[in-house]
C-alpha cells in the first residue's frame, strides 16, 4: 500500500436487481473512503441500498459498475480465490440474523473461519492456537460458560455476540456489521453496541449498517444513503473528500 | 479442514443422509451377492469341469468309440513322460438301471472306468461316500456283500477289512469330519453308511463277514440312489452291496444295435458318487471298464469270417503334469495323434472312427457351458448395476434436497472465505462418506448373506417348498456357491464410493455456484 492509497475505497458503485421484468436500481454511484481504525455507520431507510453497499464492500456481492479497493488493490479485479481469501482474512461479517451454523456448537461456529483458512494438515499444527483465539473471543463477548451450547440454545443477543466472536476470530482488518442490533431488543442491542465501541477503541475498523440513529451515534462518522446515493455525513468527523454527496432534491 | 469437519457433521446430523446410506448399503450388498453367487457358480463350473474330465480329453462324437486307444495311451506315457501324468480310457454308453426291491427302473449313462487310473486323472475319488469313510475298500471288481455282525463284546461291527479301513480314516479325520460322519449314520450301526445285517436266524451265524454271490461293483450317482434332504445331506435308500440290474445297449463298430436282446447284468452297489453336478449325479453309474467293454462288445474280437476288430473306448482322459500348459500339450498330442492315426488307418474297418477323434482341453470341452455362464454373469451384473443407478439417483436427489436446505449455511461458509472448490468438495466428501458407510455395511451384509445363503434357502424351503430359489435341476450344482472374493468386495466398495460421489456431483456443483449474498438472503 502506498501512502496515498485509502484503507478501503468504494468508487462510483452501481448495482441494480432484476425483479421479474423490472430493473430496480439499488446503488446509483456511491463512493466512500474508510480509514483504518475508523468506525463508520451507514444509515438509511429500508431499501436505500445500505446492506447492498456493505455486501459489495465486503466482496460478498459484485457491483454492476464501480470499484472497491482494499489498500489500493481492486477487489473485483482479483481472482475469485483472492476475494475468498479477503473474506477469510480481511473482512469479518456480522449479520442481522446472526447466520450461525445450527449443527455446530458455539466454539465450533467461532472456529469456522480459522478452519476455512487451514488445510487438514495445517489445522493440526494451528488447532491449539486457533482454539485459544476462539476461546478468547468468546470470553470477550462474555459467553465462556456457553461454549458447548448450540445456537438454538442461546438468546438473540447471545447469538449476535457469537457472530461477532466468529467475525473477529481471524483478527480481520475490517468488521462489517449489517444491522447487528436490528433483530434485538433495546437493552440487548445496547450491549452489542457497547461491545462494538470497545472493539473500535481497541483500533478495530468497523463499518456498521443501521437504520437506527441511536446506534449510529456511537460511530466516528455517519454516512446516510438515500435511494442508492450518499446524501450526507454527520457526527464525529468531517466528510471525506472522496465521499460523494448527492444534492438534496 | 472445514470440508472434512462439515462433511462428517452433516453425515451424522442429517437424518436424511441415512436414506442415502441405506440405498448404497442395499445396492452394494445386492451386487456383491449377485457377483459372488454367479462368480462362484462360474468357478464351480470350471473347477468341476476340470475335476470331472482331467486336463485333456480325447474323443470322437460316435457312441461306438474309437480303436487303438490303449496303444496311443501307452505311446503318450512312454514318449511324453514330462507332460503326461496319467491317461485312462473311458466308455460312455446308455442303459437302464433297475432296483429290484422297489421295482424302480431309471435311464442312466453307463460310464466304464478303470478306478485306480481315474483316481489319478480327475477328482472322482473325492466324491465317493464309502471310499471316504472306508478308504481303499471301494472296488469295481466282482465282490460279495459286506454284512454286519456281532463282535465278542456283543457290539455290531463290519467285516475286519472295513473296520480296519474305517479305523485308519478315523486316525486322520478332523473333528468336523467325525461330526459329519455321525450325521451319515446308517440303521443299526454307529458308523457311516447303510449295511446289511446278518440274518442270524436263517444263517445261524453272528459274526460279521461277506455274503451272497460275487458280482461286479457299480458306483451310482448320488441322486439316483438317494434322496436329497433340505439340509443338503442325503438319505440313502440302499445298503452297500445291494444288487441292481443294468440293461445295456451294445453297439457295433458300424453304429448299429447288436441284433441279440440287450444284456441284463447284475451288479452290486458298492458306493455312490457326488460330483456336485446334478446332471451327472442324477444320470451316471460307473462300472469297471473291462467288464462293461465286454458286455458292450467293445472289446477286441476275432470274427470267423473277417479281420480282427480292435477294442474300442469312447474317451481318453489325460492328466497333465503340474505346471504343464494344457494347450501346448494338446497341440503336441494332436500332432502325435495325426501320425499315430495315419499309421493305423489301414488296421481298422471303420477308419472314420479314428479320423473324427478330437483332442480338447477341459475348457474347450465345456466351452459352451462356461461361456454361457460367463455371459449370464455379465448380464446379471449389468442388470443389477443398472438397478444400482437408482441408488445413485436417490443419492443425487437427497443431496440436492440437502443443498436446498443448507443454502444459507453454504452462504455463511462462503462469507467466511470458503472457495468454490471447497464448498463443492464438502458435498463430494459427503457423498464419498455416504459411499464408505453404505459400502462397508453393504459388504458386511452381503458377505454374511452369501456365507449363509444355503442355510437361508434351506430355512425358506422348510417354510414352503415353493420358496426354494436355487434348483439343482436348473443350475446343475446341488448347493448355492457361497464364497465371497476379496477382489470383488474391493471393486464393489470402490464403485459404491465413486457412485455416491457421482450422485453428489450435481448437488456439489449447485452448492459451489451459490453466490454468498444470495444464499444469506435465502429463506
Amino acid at each position: 500500500m502506498s501512502r496515498r492509497d485509502p484503507f478501503l475505497q468504494v468508487r462510483n458503485l452501481q448495482k441494480a436487481y432484476l425483479l421479474g421484468r423490472f430493473v430496480l436500481p439499488v446503488l446509483r454511484g456511491c463512493s466512500l473512503n474508510i480509514d483504518e481504525g475508523e468506525f463508520v455507520a451507514i444509515m438509511g431507510s429500508s431499501g436505500s441500498g445500505k446492506s447492498t453497499l456493505l455486501h459489495i464492500a465486503g466482496a460478498l456481492d459484485t457491483p454492476d459498475r464501480g470499484t472497491v479497493s482494499f489498500e489500493g488493490h481492486d477487489v473485483f479485479a482479483m481472482p475469485a480465490s483472492g476475494r475468498d481469501r479477503l473474506r477469510n482474512q480481511v473482512f469479518g461479517f456480522v449479520f442481522q440474523f446472526y447466520h450461525l451454523l445450527p449443527e455446530l456448537n458455539i466454539l465450533e461456529n467461532v472456529l469456522l473461519p480459522a478452519m476455512v483458512g487451514s488445510s487438514v494438515l495445517g489445522w493440526f499444527s494451528r488447532r491449539a492456537a486457533a482454539r485459544a483465539a476462539a476461546e478468547e473471543m468468546i470470553e470477550q463477548v462474555g459467553l465462556t460458560g456457553r461454549i458447548k451450547h448450540r445456537p438454538n440454545e442461546l438468546s438473540g443477543g447471545e447469538r449476535q455476540r457469537v457472530a461477532i466472536a466468529r467475525a473477529l476470530v481471524n483478527r480481520p482488518r475490517i468488521l462489517l456489521a449489517d444491522e447487528p442490533t436490528g433483530n434485538l431488543d433495546t437493552t440487548t442491542g445496547r450491549g452489542i453496541l457497547t461491545l462494538l465501541k470497545r472493539l473500535s477503541e481497541q483500533g478495530q475498523t468497523i463499518v456498521l449498517v443501521t437504520h437506527d440513529a441511536s446506534v449510529a451515534a456511537g460511530a466516528h462518522r455517519t454516512v446516510t444513503l438515500v435511494d442508492g446515493q450518499i446524501r450526507s455525513h454527520a457526527a464525529g468527523g468531517p466528510a471525506k473528500a472522496a465521499d460523494s454527496v448527492a444534492p438534496s432534491s | 479442514m472445514y470440508k472434512l469437519f462439515l462433511c462428517l457433521r452433516y453425515l451424522f446430523k442429517r437424518r436424511i443422509a441415512f436414506f442415502a446410506i441405506a440405498s448404497v448399503w442395499l445396492c452394494s450388498a445386492m451386487v456383491l451377492i449377485v457377483i459372488s453367487v454367479m462368480g462362484g457358480f462360474l468357478d464351480l463350473v470350471k473347477a468341476r469341469s476340470r475335476g470331472l474330465l482331467g486336463d485333456l480329453v480325447m474323443e470322437n462324437s460316435a457312441l461306438q468309440g474309437f480303436p487303438f486307444y490303449q496303444e496311443f495311451i501307452d505311446e503318450l506315457k512312454r514318449d511324453m513322460p514330462d507332460e503326461i501324468a496319467e491317461a485312462t480310457p473311458v466308455i460312455l454308453n446308455y442303459g437302464l438301471i433297475r432296483f429290484p426291491n422297489g421295482n424302480i427302473t431309471k435311464p442312466v449313462q453307463v460310464v466304464g472306468i478303470r478306478l485306480e487310473e481315474t483316481y489319478r486323472v480327475n477328482d472322482f475319488r473325492q466324491g465317493l461316500f464309502f471310499d471316504r469313510y472306508y478308504p481303499g475298500t471301494t472296488m469295481l471288481a466282482p465282490q460279495q456283500v459286506p454284512v454286519l455282525g456281532l463282535d465278542p463284546a456283543g457290539k455290531l461291527v463290519l467285516p475286519p477289512e472295513l473296520e480296519a479301513a474305517h479305523a485308519e480314516w478315523r486316525k486322520t479325520a478332523t473333528p468336523e469330519d467325525l461330526e459329519r460322519a455321525k450325521k451319515q449314520k446308517g440303521a443299526f450301526f454307529d458308523g457311516p453308511g447303510l449295511f446289511y445285517s446278518a440274518n442270524w436266524a436263517e444263517e445261524g451265524r453272528t459274526a460279521p463277514g461277506w455274503a451272497q454271490d460275487e458280482l461286479p461293483g457299480l458306483i451310482s450317482g448320488i441322486d439316483i440312489c438317494a434322496k436329497r434332504l433340505p439340509d443338503g445331506d442325503y438319505e440313502r435308500y440302499y445298503p452297500r452291496g445291494y444288487q441292481v440290474l443294468l440293461t445295456l445297449l451294445p453297439i457295433t463298430p458300424r453304429g448299429t444295435l447288436v441284433d441279440s436282446s440287450p444284456p441284463k447284468v447284475a451288479f452290486r452297489l458298492v458306493d455312490d458318487s457326488s460330483t456336485g453336478v446334478y446332471d451327472i449325479d442324477s444320470l451316471s453309474v460307473y462300472v469297471d471298464f473291462d467288464i462293461i467293454q465286454e458286455y458292450l462288445l467293445m472289446n477286441a474280437q476275432q470274427p470267423e469270417d473277417g479281420p480282427p476288430i480292435p477294442a474300442r473306448a469312447t474317451q481318453v482322459q489325460i492328466k497333465a503334469k503340474e505346471g504343464v500348459d494344457p494347450y501346448e500339450t494338446r497341440d503336441r498330442i494332436r500332432a502325435r495323434w495325426d501320425r499315430f492315426m495315419a499309421a493305423h488307418l489301414d488296421q481298422t474297418s471303420e477308419p472314420q472312427l479314428l479320423a473324427e477323434v478330437e483332442i480338447k482341453t477341459w475348457e474347450e470341452k465345456q466351452a459352451k457351458f462356461i461361456q454361457a455362464v460367463e455371459k449370464e454373469k455379465v448380464l446379471v451384473t449389468i442388470l443389477f448395476c443398472i438397478i444400482s443407478l437408482v441408488a445413485v439417483l436417490l443419492v443425487g436427489c437427497i443431496f440436492y434436497m440437502i443443498v436446498q436446505q443448507k443454502t444459507r449455511d453454504i452462504g455463511i461458509v462462503k462469507s467466511v472465505g470458503a472457495t468454490y472448490a471447497g464448498v463443492a468438495s464438502i458435498f463430494l466428501m459427503y457423498g464419498a462418506a455416504v459411499g464408505v458407510v453404505g459400502g462397508i455395511l453393504g459388504m458386511v451384509t452381503g458377505a454374511i448373506f452369501v456365507h449363509y445363503i444355503n442355510d437361508i434357502q434351506d430355512l425358506l424351503t422348510r417354510v414352503h417348498p415353493n420358496l426354494q430359489v436355487w434348483s439343482p435341476e436348473v443350475y446343475t450344482f446341488s448347493r448355492i456357491p457361497n464364497v465371497v472374493k476379496g477382489l470383488d468386495m474391493a471393486v464393489i466398495f470402490a464403485v459404491a464410493i465413486l457412485a455416491s460421489m457421482a450422485g453428489a456431483v450435481v448437488a456439489a456443483t449447485k452448492a459451489a455456484r451459490v453466490w454468498p449474498v444470495e444464499a444469506l438472503r435465502y429463506e
